[in-house]
């Protein structure tokens, strides 16, 4: 185990620069440059600008100074935003992005692994057809009209919280549970479905059935034989649902006004903002490898059935 | 009956007289399908909503890309037709500026109520007030429209009396010297200008030039869409050069589609002339389908309706285009996308997937060092570039969702394949000298079904989702085309004002998400080879 560990730990690095390496290449063969959008610029100024930013070299030559600065910690400067760099920028409002998922994360896994859980324990009841009914409608009705239409019932209408803002504005904690509950709608959704399924496959194996004759409480069965193992698809989506709740709170940051990083990332991928988007995808890859990195982790505790050779 | 009918056919194999028949799984699974009410019900929609999806240019509906302007966020009626719904738009502004200006007078209740209304934003109660109130003063004589107000009203139900649109379908061409008739689209080029000319009574190489010029402009155009930000002489050189690859046909065929065009043109305003006059004269009755005669030699079939006298169920869109058509159009878009999306999706991802889990070692580091570099980067990063470098349309859409998303089809199948690997059935078949493709494909992968196929049911709202959230950014499906997010994401910024537009293509994608889900899972619950008698 341990030495899976510190294979992991040493598989992620050529990883990351392979990442930065590619993005670094994907973001340049894409036409229009930062610049592109200032129309009628005299050739001097233009050439004067690129040679700040070092476009004018070649491309390997800008790509090894990227890489050193990158690895001493340094993203570089923003073509677009000229106060500040591009490392201000990303983390001034990493935070911010990641406390609203980690929220929504929660709620979608209290609510949903409970709703899951009960719903295949009763299954073909009401109480399966309530919670998968709520879970088809998280899955059915996309993010960005949850998200209004909460805002218009909760906010404009019975003004019960704040419209939009962030902990450090206004009201504080409130503000923060409208757009984490929208995010948080298509994953319990996910979440719920999964464990449903699981959780049914997992009571009608034979551990179960021979923990029953033994005469098991259906409690002590459900929460100490069965959760485990109904846990392993649900932990194995847990690395991507929080990739997806992290650049899925684009289109929350964006109505509730959370000033978080998918802003950054849309308004410079139009921009073609290079330094800023390559430092956005870093940041994205590194959050996204360690919770994939934990989640297999959590499979192998969870699973003894898994070997890591 | 089917039973009985078996057992006279089959042989009792043992003492109790008990027969035993064969059973497959898919036959079984059918058989579960069938007692899941909702799964079936699910199973239905989707089959009818595919339909419609598949026939939708059979069907009845105005074209989902015609914009009449004067028809923009006309409200959804079952009863009214266009041109009521515009004159009542307008009655509304006017009896509501009359409020404003004091001409239309209301107990001070109702006026404060009024602005309680306009406080709170609720528009559309303050416009259904004032013209409720304002017919109902106007009726009882205590209020009239001023002069100017009573003028722009006349002018509007004129305009909604007289306008019509025209449509040419054919044009015919009779030759003065064989008398044969022609269509005209499919006459060849040289043909099809010698007409034209003829029509304006210009001379040919004049206009030939002047289209010439046209289709090099087109030309550039087109490539300036797609590669923007050339220099000019790059821009020249490489117009010379797509001009080239397009060859004397396809020039000529841009050539052909533009003077035919031109001619539709020019017909459609003599035969308008025509109609006016017989507008004005009282003996026109719509709708008109007939042939026309141009000149001497010149025939056309037009079909003409009354402009505002069509009748939106459903209510227009921003440009008067009409939604239920769209909301149609738009779900042969999303479906599609749904479906094949995740088809290949899952496709790749079992291969792969159960590759990775089963050989396990270098291939599966290698593999899923792959997957992990994937989910690094952000799809949307990918589908942003991917769009950007190949151009926004469905077919990019297509490529760039799948691309990105059997990732987690792999990794599932490959957690599920490496708990399954070590498993008796698997040694068995591997003892009897079972290939690994063979292993895999036949045993493992029918074993971790029902995780994959309730994921690919997952997937198909996901995708749907998915090119909803990029069409919400503004990268997804381009107007005029349409899928339901879009239509949904156009809508959310006017909601409060004109919420059928956010409602019906909303309610349209729900059902169909609902069904899609149910049905996946009583496919789930069918397929279930572990569940296989329990039910």
């Amino acid at each position: 185990m341990t030495k899976y560990i510190i294979n992991r730990i040493l598989g992620i690095i050529p990883t990351l620069l392979i990442i930065i390496t590619l993005s670094f290449f994907i973001v340049r063969i894409a036409p229009g440059g930062p610049f592109a959008t200032e129309r009628n610029m005299p050739e001097v100024i233009k050439r004067n600008i690129e040679a700040k930013y070092h476009l004018n070299e070649p491309l390997i030559q800008q790509y090894g100074r990227y890489m050193f600065n990158v690895l001493r910690g340094d993203l570089g400067p923003s073509f677009k935003y000229k106060d500040y760099d591009v490392n201000y920028y990303i983390f001034t409002s990493l935070p911010k992005s990641i406390v609203l998922g980690l929220w929504a994360m929660a709620i979608a896994l209290t609510f949903g692994m409970s709703a899951g859980i009960m719903a295949a324990v009763r299954q073909n009841s009401w109480v399966d057809y309530l919670s998968m009914g709520v879970a088809v409608i998280g899955i059915s009705i996309p993010l960005f009209v949850i998200a209004p239409v909460l805002q218009l019932f909760f906010a404009m209408k019975h003004k019960w919280l704040p419209t939009s803002g962030w902990y450090t504005t206004g009201e504080g904690w409130k503000s923060v549970i409208l757009p984490a509950v929208s995010l948080s709608f298509a994953y319990f959704a996910d979440i719920a479905r999964l464990t449903r399924s699981s959780m049914l496959e997992t009571l009608r194996s034979d551990y179960i059935r021979t923990a029953k004759a033994k005469g098991m409480k259906s409690s002590t069965i459900i929460f100490k034989h069965a959760m485990k193992g109904a846990m392993l698809p649900v932990v194995s989506y847990l690395g991507p649902a929080f990739a997806g709740i992290i650049t899925g709170s684009i289109v929350v940051e964006q109505i509730f006004r959370v000033p978080g990083l998918g802003k950054f990332f849309v308004q410079s991928s139009f921009n073609r903002d290079y330094t800023l988007i390559v430092g956005v995808v870093i940041v994205y890859s590194v959050i996204l490898i360690i919770m994939n990195f934990i989640v297999d982790l959590v499979y192998a505790q969870l699973d003894p059935r898994i070997t890591y050779k | 009956m089917n039973l009985s009918l078996r057992k006279s056919e089959e042989q009792a194999i043992n003492e109790f007289d008990q027969v035993v028949v064969g059973n497959s799984l898919t036959k079984d699974a059918w058989r579960r399908l069938k007692k899941n009410k909702m799964a079936v019900i699910g199973m239905i929609v989707v089959i009818i909503y595919s339909l419609l999806a598949a026939f939708a240019m059979f069907l009845p509906i105005y074209p989902y890309d015609q914009i009449i302007l004067d028809h923009r966020h006309l409200p959804p009626s079952l009863t009214k037709n266009a041109g009521t719904l515009m004159m009542d738009a307008r009655l509304k502004d006017l009896y509501f500026k009359a409020w404003k200006g004091g001409s239309l007078i209301v107990t001070d209740q109702q006026s404060a109520q009024i602005k309680e209304w306009i406080a709170l934003n609720e528009t559309n109660k303050v416009w259904d007030f004032c013209l409720a109130e304002g017919q109902r003063q106007q009726q009882a004589g205590t209020f009239t429209f001023s002069a100017a107000d009573q003028r722009t009203i006349d002018r509007l139900q004129e305009k909604i009396d007289t306008e019509f649109l025209i449509n040419v379908d054919k044009v015919f061409f009779t030759d003065p010297q064989t008398h044969k008739t022609h269509n005209l689209a499919k006459m060849s080029y040289e043909e099809v200008l010698k007409i034209y000319a003829d029509l304006l009574g210009m001379d040919v190489a004049i206009i030939q030039e002047q289209v010439q010029s046209e289709v090099e402009s087109q030309v550039l155009n087109n490539y300036k869409a797609t590669t923007p930000d050339l220099s000019a002489e790059e821009y020249a050189a490489n117009l010379v050069l797509e001009l080239q690859a397009l060859g004397e046909k396809g020039v000529s065929a841009i050539a052909k589609t533009n003077v035919l065009g031109k001619v539709k043109t020019n017909i459609t305003r003599t035969a308008e002339r025509e109609l006016k006059r017989e507008i004005s004269e009282g003996s026109a009755h719509f709708p008109i389908d007939r042939q026309i005669q141009i000149n001497s030699s010149i025939k056309a079939d037009i079909t003409a309706t009354k402009k505002h006298d069509r009748r939106y169920y459903l209510g227009t869109d921003y440009s008067g285009r009409d939604m239920l058509s769209r909301i149609i159009y738009g779900g042969q878009v999303s479906i599609a996308i749904g479906l094949i999306g995740s088809l290949t999706s899952v496709l790749i991802g079992i291969i792969l997937g159960s590759i990775a889990g089963y050989l396990g070692g270098k291939v599966d580091f290698i593999l899923m060092r792959i997957v992990d570099i994937m989910y690094g980067l952000p799809y949307m990063l990918l589908v942003i570039i991917f769009m950007a470098i190949f151009g926004r349309n469905i077919m990019n859409l297509f490529v760039a969702l799948a691309m990105v998303s059997w990732l987690t089809v792999a990794r599932m199948v490959r957690g599920q394949i490496m708990s399954l690997k070590n498993s008796e059935y698997v040694e068995a078949a591997r003892s009897m000298g079972a290939s690994t493709g063979r292993i895999i494909f036949r045993h493992m992968v029918p074993n971790s079904l029902s995780v994959i196929i309730v994921y690919s049911t997952l997937r198909v709202p996901a995708f749907i989702m998915q090119e909803s959230f990029l069409s919400f950014l503004g990268l997804g499906v381009q107007a005029p085309f349409a899928s339901w997010g879009s239509l949904v994401g156009d809508a959310v910024n006017g909601m409060t004002l004109y919420p059928w537009k956010l409602i019906f293509p909303a309610i349209a994608m729900t059902i169909f998400l609902f069904a899609m889900n149910f049905f996946g899972d009583g496919l789930r619950d069918a397929f279930d080879p572990q569940s296989k008698n329990q039910l």
